[in-house]
């Protein structure tokens, strides 16, 4: 019987303006999308592997002369990969640095040369782009937007439309159960929203996995089949409230203007203000408190120090004692960074979780962990970042540490060892993406999505089976 | 007989559900919307207030000429509530010296805010009306004519003596100030909360420009009111209406503006920049010839810059380049306390050199300038407008670009006060050339607080006034009264001929 009615619907709904509509607005967005993505990621990606490739020379060069330069130098400038699912989710990705810079030893005087340390750049906002602000056509604005009016304009009539003439009393006049009605209609409906959805995202994924610029492996299809599915579940839920208001009100019209004025609310208007209103709750590290607090920690290393900065002694103690400044310096730049760093996360995290009561924020940060970009995806870059960091000061330590006639003082030339490095020896920084880390992250997320489907499907099934015809 | 339409029709609509809703949902998310810009404001106030204080106390503390920091603020505009447009994103910050030209490319933000916020998108109130008053005038308007046909009212007027534009006239009117109801309130709303609040001051011209944006407003919703009788009448069945309503809504408002710029890339020939840097390099290489010139002709022997000046205190001299910004120049600087004896006797050849370097400087910067501003024009702000022109196509691009200009948050209305900082940067040249500032010794040693900062011309910038916020409005806003009138006269016409 669902079956029977499943198929009604979707024959009411195919041969309507809305479907014709819905399939042709989807097409010219995916289709905008698929160009832009194939204008965009290949100049993204060569300007990657350019860049990868000019530190990699970097660093063989610095391997080639001493373990010292490594020691001293650092790995050099580490980009983030760009994702080959940008055009899913852009996620602010023009907004976040994709580099974080470990070199750039302070320069006391020539010849005085202290240790790396990791630098994070700032958020590159554009300021000289005086253009109107752009969204980009991506996955996640299709899905969030337009899909979730769609499919509010497919059931905001469902059952209000029946009753308003007189077909659901026929209906019901037949040994049909109110549920199986609801079931059918919200298939038939999920199925004639899905039909112009999918046909646009495969001609986009034709476009984008036919052309030799983009290469979408084994594992990127799989993250699109999860995608996909998340797509899936957000249309649910916003068919799901079109019946439940449709099943309540008695007129189609109060129906669309509720659901619009929901609409509205919840998806276009709240994420602003509520991530501002957020960020009030918590503070975060200014750039003048770093450099207040940069240039008190400063002096006192300063003040500590200083006598030996000049020395030209090259006995083990005065050795000793630079190593500790050059380090004790280093690791005091690198920990502020990384507490203005994790400052700023914090308070971003807080007003991200916070934004969650908009479905298309939801949905957004879903679309950008399994994408590979945004937020959570730059936070992961830093991990990985510093987990290389310490392994590549471990590599130092260990190759110095076998040899027997090193003082084994790092950082200061004098005190390591003469022999040579292979370049091949040192670890090269990698940056990966990991399907589980990205699982586990979204996982509240998506469990949070589901929760509200399924009280937005009983809430629809408890008004409609309690509604007089 | 007009009047007895009117009043009918507004009956009808004053007494719906959907009016009700649609008053509630407006006040609700323009008070709270407009609690949050006021809260953002007064952060921004705030921090433009503690720039000032520490700029300021930065300029004190340098004692010498050359080392002056003259750093310009730029204090958020208080219209920006209203429509924010470039206001927040741009650059607030910018420093004044004598060797290039400032302008809107080369501000920075004062370091305050945590610059990861800016993933979140920005609101403001034109947004909030843009989005759900057109959404509105839709809703009032799909069935206005296809509603009555369909029940069969319309044929029961059509059989008084009252003319079919009448007919089409009153519901016009009556469903046009069933929408105003819920903005007027809002708007109204909207002035209490500023003018309580204690921080957001309005002066007199400040209210007509909010009265300028109200207009623009109304324009724009009756254009929206008018596509939505549209497609009434084009259309037979109000379901039918409907949908066509919601898809023109949904492409109007929230496809065309974002797909129209992924679409169509307007991005400037790269070779512009490269080959106005290097040009703009040339002047400078010229100028470093010229300067070295003079060294080796000056009676001093030896080609040191600093020629070899000793005391407490120190020096630097730097490039400094920017080739997005197009700017590169050099810089050098003098801290310098106290000299000791022996290099006592250099100074006058100093004076010398620096009285020849600074007028040199100076024109090395102008003759940058005179590059740099048409390519500056042709890598930013041809685009911009370009960009601009492309969302024009939608009255929602039209209205914001109004609105835009009202509030002065546009580019015109920035680059107005940028102009006020070249200005204020001639003003200062000046300033040094008349009183000798570049050959004077305190160009290079001062002791604390030998130089009175305040005497230096002071910087001072009133924005543009109502009549200029209204010229550069007038063609966005006649364009969107012009779509409304020939709107008009379609739905008149097809109305006019077809069957009931």
């Amino acid at each position: 019987m669902i079956l029977h009615i499943t198929k009604r619907e979707l024959y009411d709904n195919l041969n309507s303006l809305r479907f014709a509509l819905t399939t042709l607005l989807l097409l010219a967005l995916m289709l905008t999308n698929a160009i832009g993505h194939l204008h965009e990621h290949p100049k993204r990606i060569q300007q990657y592997n350019e860049a990868v490739a000019e530190s990699l020379d970097l660093l063989s060069s610095h391997a080639d002369d001493s373990l010292y330069k490594l020691a001293q130098q650092g790995p050099g400038k580490l980009y983030k990969k760009p994702s080959p699912l940008h055009f899913c989710a852009e996620g602010g990705e023009h907004l976040m640095p994709n580099i974080i810079e470990g070199g750039s030893p302070y320069v006391y005087s020539t010849g005085i040369i202290g240790v790396w340390q990791l630098k994070y750049p700032d958020v590159n906002i554009n300021l000289k782009r005086v253009g109107p602000d752009i969204t980009k056509v991506d996955w996640a604005f299709i899905i969030a937007y337009v899909l979730s009016l769609i499919a509010l304009l497919f059931t905001f009539d469902a059952i209000s439309s029946d009753r308003e003439s007189g077909t659901l009393r026929l209906m019901l006049a037949n040994a049909v159960p109110r549920h199986t009605i609801l079931i059918g209609k919200f298939l038939g409906a999920l199925i004639s929203v899905s039909i112009p959805f999918t046909l646009a995202a495969l001609i986009n994924l034709l476009m984008i996995s036919t052309t030799s610029a983009v290469h979408l492996n084994i594992e990127a299809w799989g993250r699109l089949g999860i995608i996909c599915f998340i797509a899936l579940l957000y249309t649910c839920f916003f068919l799901a409230l079109g019946l439940l208001v449709s099943a309540r009100v008695q007129r189609s019209a109060v129906s669309l203007v509720i659901l619009l004025l929901i609409w509205v609310t919840f998806v276009v208007f709240m994420p602003g203000p509520l991530a501002s209103i957020a960020s009030e709750f918590s503070s975060s590290m200014s750039a003048d408190e770093k450099w207040a607090r940069y240039s008190q920690r400063q002096e006192e290393i300063w003040d500590k120090y200083n006598y030996v900065a000049w020395s030209d002694e090259v006995d083990r103690k005065t050795l000793t004692a630079k190593r500790a400044f050059f380090t004790e310096k280093a690791e005091m730049i690198e920990r502020l960074n990384q507490e203005y760093l994790t400052s700023q996360i914090a308070q971003v995290q807080h007003a991200r979780s916070i934004t969650h009561f908009s479905p298309a924020i939801l949905l957004q940060h879903l679309l950008e962990s399994f994408a590979g970009t945004g937020f959570e995806r730059h936070s992961q870059f830093v991990e990985n970042v510093e987990r290389y960091a310490r392994q590549y000061r471990e590599f130092v330590v260990d190759i110095d540490r076998s040899d027997p006639e090193s003082l084994h003082i790092i950082g200061v030339r004098e005190g390591m060892t003469k022999r040579k490095v292979s370049p091949a020896a040192v670890p090269k920084f990698e940056d990966t993406l990991s399907l589980s880390k990205d699982f586990n992250t979204a996982a509240v997320d998506l469990l949070l999505l589901t929760l509200f489907v399924i009280v937005l499907l009983s809430g629809a099934y408890l008004a409609f089976v309690r509604v007089e015809v | 007989m007009l009047t007895t339409l009117i009043r009918r029709e507004l009956l009808d609509n004053l007494m719906t559900f959907r009016f009700a809703a649609a008053v509630l949902i407006m006040l609700l998310l323009v008070v709270a919307t407009t609690t949050v810009l006021i809260k953002d404001y007064e952060r921004r106030l705030a921090s433009y207030d503690t720039a000032i204080k520490k700029h300021r106390q930065e300029m004190l503390e340098q004692t010498t000429y050359s080392a002056a920091r003259l750093r310009i603020d730029r204090p958020p505009n208080p219209l920006s509530i209203f429509n924010v447009g470039l206001d927040k994103r741009l650059g607030n910050t910018l420093g004044v010296n004598h060797f290039f030209v400032p302008t809107l490319w080369d501000a920075r933000k004062h370091g305050a805010d945590n610059p990861f916020l800016n993933l979140f998108s920005s609101i403001d109130l034109v947004f909030i009306f843009q989005g759900i008053l057109s959404l509105l005038a839709l809703v009032f308007a799909y069935d206005t004519i296809a509603g009555e046909r369909e029940h069969g009212t319309l044929r029961l007027v059509l059989t008084h003596p009252v003319r079919r534009g009448q007919v089409l006239f009153a519901k016009y009117i009556s469903g046009m100030i069933c929408l105003l109801i819920p903005l007027l309130m809002c708007i109204l709303l909207v002035l209490i909360m500023l003018t309580t609040s204690a921080s957001v001051f309005l002066s007199a011209d400040d209210f007509l420009r909010i009265g300028g944006v109200v207009f623009t407003s109304f324009v724009y919703l009756s254009l929206f009111y008018l596509i939505g009788m549209l497609i009434s009448a084009a259309t037979h069945r109000t379901g039918t209406a409907l949908m066509l309503a919601m898809f023109v809504w949904g492409f109007l408002v929230l496809v065309y503006p974002n797909m129209i710029l992924t679409a169509i890339k307007t991005e400037p020939h790269p070779d512009t920049q490269i080959s106005t840097y290097n040009r703009i390099k040339q002047i400078w290489e010229e100028f470093e010839r010229d300067r070295l010139q003079y060294l080796a002709n000056d009676p001093v022997p030896g080609e040191k810059w600093d020629f070899s000046l000793r005391g407490k205190g120190y020096t630097f001299r730097g490039l400094r380049h920017y080739p997005s910004a197009l700017r590169y120049h050099d810089i050098t600087g003098f801290h310098y306390k106290t000299l000791e004896a022996e290099s006592e006797p250099q100074v006058p050849h100093l004076q010398n050199y620096h009285r020849f370097l600074g007028t040199q400087v100076t024109n090395t910067a102008e003759r940058m300038w005179l590059v740099r501003k048409p390519a500056l024009d042709a890598l930013y702000t041809q685009p911009a407008k370009m960009e601009q022109m492309l969302l024009k196509f939608s009255p929602v691009g039209l209205y914001d670009a109004a609105t835009e200009a009202w509030t002065g948050t546009d580019l015109n209305g920035l680059q107005d006060f940028f102009t006020a900082i070249q200005r204020y940067h001639q003003a200062v040249i000046n300033y040094y050339l008349d009183k000798k500032i570049f050959e004077s010794r305190l160009w290079f040693v001062g002791a604390e607080n030998e130089i009175d900062w305040d005497l230096l011309p002071q910087f001072s910038f009133t924005r543009s006034d109502i009549g200029i916020n209204a010229k550069r409005a007038f063609p966005d806003l006649c364009l969107l009264l012009m779509i409304n009138l020939v709107l008009f006269v379609i739905i008149f016409l097809i109305f006019v001929r077809s069957e009931v």
